[in-house]
């Protein structure tokens, strides 16, 4: 009996509960598809439109804005919104034909595109190094895309976290960890005020029926432009924020199961509440990160397929159970209808 | 059967809405094969005909939910013709649907709201530019749709999903949001189906005030023949996607084509009415 006991203690051990690391490395990807989320919370949850190429949003942020400072030679004052520009340029650019489709095919023509940016990516070798990411043309022009963001970041760490006394890799995340959740406080904030509006109303509107609005005047097509334009601009940020905590980038980061996973978020905190994408992100990558931790005697590769096990059982539990999320608004899901 | 085109013309003025020779097809199916008529600015004409005749295909085609296949339509003396909706519903010409389109998942107020023309924070540049005018804006508005609301007995339920409300209660709600729009003109698909009788008076009641007092002007398709005849200036009937005649209540009322479109058959109409004059024969 106290066998059993001994082997389930090993089993759940809480240790990793008390360490700095892994509360970082899950606030870091939490808040990465946090922001990734935020665009879908928009999109989705607001307007009605299921798009299904954030990935490929977020590749285009990462990879145009490596291109403008190493190749280009820009600074990030210059190349960072000037990627978020050419971003939301391409969310323009698949939205003029995508939009026009109902949603079920406009998710399927958003996910073909994000995965034609990926392919793309992955054989324009003298643009983005293929397979082997940027690395490769950093070394030529001897010019490192993270660099600034490096002697920021030990700027942070020497003068605001000094107390705390971190070391090591602790020491270069925590700095990033501030940064990518001050940057998604901010933007849960901007978009709450956003939809709050009478712009917002119209979205939801759209959401609801879109003849509707349109035989009230509303441009339903115009606004749901701009939804997903806004959608793919912060896209563009969680890009930039995934290759500062790589020091890379590589299209295997824009497989389509990244899109799927901010989708994972996006209904665990519920649809309709930008709130719900900060809580909905925290409690998935705790669960992923958390299963990585309890040592069942598996090998990695069990580990990591149990980890999405749990994840899609929590998933399914939640549809059966709470089928608005945890801060969705069961009214809007059942009325909606 | 395009005769009496011009007949919208009451009181000598001119036609808010002209329609000529309007085709719509869906494929192998040509549910409106010439539409022609006019309706007078500040007047209420009903829309009439029996099922399947091609009159909320009409009207889908007239407020741009349907690209025409060939024909005019002009509104208030300019084309409208393949116009977009949102740009049709833009110049004041607002409609309903038969199916009622309340915004289910979202308040009654905001319901209302979403409808009051001229907000510049509906606009992502004039919002954060101009914050203050939005505001101001949002405030007109709201004093609006609590007068309008209250007027169709919906005001104790402001705050609630319009998805909530009773089938007849969101009928009534979409028509205070159509007049929340300020529209010049009102398509109003089936007003009085599936609400009772006395909201019904109260929605007729409102469409005369709206008319006399400033002067909007009302099409709706509707079966109740009580209030077809007795709230209209004009009625035009349709039948198998023609417009057949367009007069006077009494007039419509008495001519034995109509009632022939309505019962089917040549031979009804002789037997039902007396003095056929020149019988149509392109329908029959």
């Amino acid at each position: 009996m106290s066998a059993v006991a001994d082997t389930l203690l090993v089993a759940i051990s809480t240790d990793f509960l008390t360490q700095w690391s892994f509360w970082i490395v899950v606030g870091i990807f939490a808040g990465i598809y946090g922001v990734l989320a935020l665009g879908l919370q928009l999109n989705v949850g607001y307007t009605g439109v299921l798009n299904f190429g954030q990935a490929g949003f977020m590749a285009i942020g990462a990879y145009s804005a490596v291109i403008l400072v190493v190749d280009v030679g820009l600074s990030y004052a210059a190349a960072l919104p000037l990627s978020m520009l050419i971003t939301v340029g391409a969310g323009l650019l698949v939205g003029l034909p995508a939009l026009r489709l109902r949603s079920d095919y406009l998710a399927i023509a958003t996910i073909a595109f994000s995965e034609v940016v990926r392919i793309t990516a992955k054989n324009a070798r003298e643009l983005t190094g293929g397979n082997q990411g940027t690395l490769d043309i950093e070394l030529e022009n001897n010019r490192f895309f993270v660099d600034p963001w490096t002697d920021a970041s030990t700027w942070i760490g020497d003068n605001l976290l000094d107390p705390i006394g971190l070391s090591g890799q602790d020491f270069i995340n925590m700095p990033l960890l501030l940064v990518i959740w001050l940057t998604l406080g901010a933007l849960a904030i901007g978009l709450t005020l956003l939809v709050r509006s009478p712009w917002g109303r119209v979205l939801r509107a759209i959401r609801e029926d879109e003849d509707a609005a349109r035989a009230l005047g509303k441009n339903a097509f115009s606004y749901k432009m701009q939804s997903l334009g806004i959608s793919a601009g912060i896209a563009a940020i969680a890009g930039w924020f995934l290759v500062f905590q790589a020091e890379s980038v590589n299209q295997q980061s824009f497989e389509p199961l990244v899109t799927f996973l901010a989708y994972a978020v996006l209904v665990l905190g519920g649809l309709a509440s930008f709130g719900g994408v900060l809580a909905g992100t925290i409690i998935f990558w705790f669960l992923l990160e958390g299963l990585r931790e309890i040592d069942l005697g598996l090998d990695g590769n069990q580990i990591a397929s149990l980890r999405f096990i749990v994840a899609g059982l929590v998933l399914i539990l939640l549809m059966a159970f709470r089928p608005q999320g945890v801060f969705g608004k069961k009214e809007e899901m059942v009325l909606g209808e | 059967m395009n005769e009496r085109a011009d007949s919208g013309n009451v009181n000598g003025k001119e036609p808010i809405l002209a329609v000529a020779g309007v085709h719509k097809r869906f494929g192998g199916i040509h549910a409106v094969r010439g539409a022609h008529f006019s309706v007078a600015e500040g007047s209420i004409t009903a829309l009439i005909g029996p099922n399947g005749a091609g009159k909320t295909t009409l009207f889908n085609v007239i407020t741009g939910f349907y690209p025409p296949d060939a024909g005019m339509i002009s509104y208030q003396g300019r084309s409208i013709y393949g116009k977009a909706p949102h740009r049709i519903a833009q110049r004041g010409m607002i409609r309903t649907f038969q199916i009622t389109k309340a915004l289910r998942a979202m308040p009654v107020i905001d319901n209302m709201l979403l409808a009051g023309s001229r907000q510049p924070g509906e606009h992502l540049h004039s919002l954060l530019t101009q914050p203050r005018a939005s505001r101001r804006r949002e405030a007109e508005v709201r004093e609006r749709a609590l007068e309008l609301l209250a007027s169709f007995d919906l005001d104790k339920k402001l705050d609630d999903y319009a998805g909530t409300l009773s089938g007849g209660q969101r009928k009534l709600l979409e028509l205070a949001r159509a007049l929340m729009a300020e529209p010049r003109m009102v398509l109003l698909d089936e007003p009085m189906a599936g609400i009772n009788p006395t909201l019904g008076r109260r929605l007729l009641e409102h469409m005369q005030k709206l008319r006399e007092e400033d002067g909007v002007t009302f099409l709706f398709v509707e079966h109740d023949m009580d209030v077809v005849m007795n709230q209209s200036d004009e009625v035009i009937v349709m039948a198998n996607g023609e417009t057949l005649i367009q007069d006077k209540p009494e007039v419509v009322r008495a001519d034995p084509r109509v009632i022939d479109a309505y019962l089917g058959g040549g031979g009804v109409a002789e037997k039902a009415e007396a003095s056929p004059p020149a019988e149509s024969e392109e329908h029959a």
